[in-house]
């Protein structure tokens, strides 16, 4: 190690214990008097550097955490009733949005998945039968009238179309049984004048403030069933 | 099982004095180095978890100092505009030699540009390696060394410089 190797690297280090640096010291008495000189100056700067560290520091730092812990405390407990109120208002939303919300959009798909719900239910060659007048006294609940009864009807009773009381007949068909629904209006579900898919169709009739959806399949002619309620429905206001 | 609270006291009393020693040397004020340690040592206590390892706690700790300080430049760019090189050092009376040497030497310290003091005071102060000094600065450790060399070297020079205490300094 050189002169001006060690004199930089003790400049750098005065403490230095490299190899090297205990090497060259031992082999040269000057650059051990060097790296005496230079520690000496450090302990001068280290001595110098000392400045009073105010007594009262300690107690300032420890005051100042703990009155910051105590806000942060504050503020958790608010923190943590809000976030308890917005958890409680999030799952109510859900809930109500859950148990309340349709999941079906418009009259159509409904109808049809009632239909298939209770198709066994009823055979079309059922012998029972409803009279005129206890499914007036349904209708009443509508503020509709029968006037003449449509067909042979097979079934009559209340039934909840999407939540809605509805009122849920069942005539002999054709083929098979034709299904009507008499629905109050609703805004929940969309307003479909005729759907279908394989085996039944289904058509809907708006009135003031029910819908009349006959739903059957592909022999029955819902035209004609659909020209037969409006003739034979009324309505009182 | 140490608590966080006694993590925290223990971590102040140890280190404290280093901190504020460190802060003080980086803006020569008293009260803004006691500010400084206090900003420090409140966000030591929020982020306190993140502390693993206890040996590195004073580097962390002069690393978020650090951090402060550049915060403050950024906070108030007017009211640090300048100040009198005389009035940075501390001001009581001085008495015996030993006093009056180290005055004389803080006011030499303080006159070094602040890329060379401050790995110097990292170093005799804070007690960390080159290694250490270069990861807190930020450089590289050939760049730490050289700076270290120059502020000696420096410093030294000052002192040879000094006639009339000259007899006191001269090795």
């Amino acid at each position: 190690m050189d002169d001006l190797q060690f004199r930089r690297a003790i400049y750098a280090d005065p403490n230095n214990q490299d190899d090297d640096a205990i090497l060259a010291q031992e082999q040269d008495p000057s650059k051990k008097q060097f790296a005496q000189e230079i520690c000496q100056l450090d302990e001068k700067i280290k001595q110098a550097l000392q400045v009073p560290v105010p007594d009262d520091l300690v107690d300032k730092l420890i005051l100042r955490q703990t009155l910051a812990t105590h806000q942060v405390q504050k503020r958790k407990t608010r923190v943590h009733l809000a976030l308890a109120a917005s958890v409680a208002i999030v799952g109510g939303l859900v809930l109500n949005f859950m148990q309340f919300s349709s999941a079906y959009h418009n009259l159509g798909d409904y109808a049809l998945a009632h239909v298939y719900h209770e198709q066994g239910n009823v055979a079309n060659n059922a012998s029972s039968q409803v009279t005129l007048a206890s499914l007036n006294q349904k209708m009443a609940t509508f503020d509709g009238n029968f006037s003449q009864s449509l067909g042979k009807l097979l079934w009559a009773d209340y039934c909840r179309f999407d939540g809605m009381k509805s009122l849920h007949l069942v005539y002999q068909g054709k083929t098979s049984p034709v299904t009507v629904f008499i629905v109050p209006k609703n805004e929940q579900l969309s307003f479909s004048d005729s759907f279908n898919d394989e085996a039944l169709f289904g058509s809907s009739l708006e009135f003031n403030r029910s819908n009349i959806i006959v739903v059957g399949d592909k022999n029955e002619s819902l035209g004609a069933w659909q020209k037969n309620i409006s003739e034979k429905v009324s309505w009182s206001i | 099982m140490m608590t966080k609270q006694v993590r925290y006291e223990a971590l102040v009393k140890a280190l404290h004095g280093d901190l504020y020693r460190y802060a003080y040397w980086l803006c020569h004020e008293k009260q803004v180095a006691e500010d400084l340690v206090q900003e420090t040592f409140l966000r030591a206590w929020r982020a306190l978890d993140s502390l693993k390892d206890e040996k590195a706690a004073k580097s962390w700790l002069i690393t978020i100092l650090r951090r402060e300080n550049a915060r403050r430049f950024e906070r108030k760019r007017f009211d640090m505009s300048e100040y009198e090189e005389a009035s940075i050092t501390d001001t009581k009376s001085v008495t015996t030699e030993q006093e009056l040497e180290n005055h004389w030497l803080r006011d030499k310290i303080s006159q070094l540009p602040p890329e060379y003091s401050e790995p110097l005071i990292l170093q005799v102060l804070g007690g960390f390696s080159g290694e250490d000094i270069a990861a807190i600065l930020d450089l590289n450790k050939n760049t730490v060394m050289t700076r270290l060399f120059r502020a000696r070297n420096q410093l030294k020079e000052a002192l040879e410089a000094e006639p009339v205490k000259r007899g006191i300094y001269n090795g």
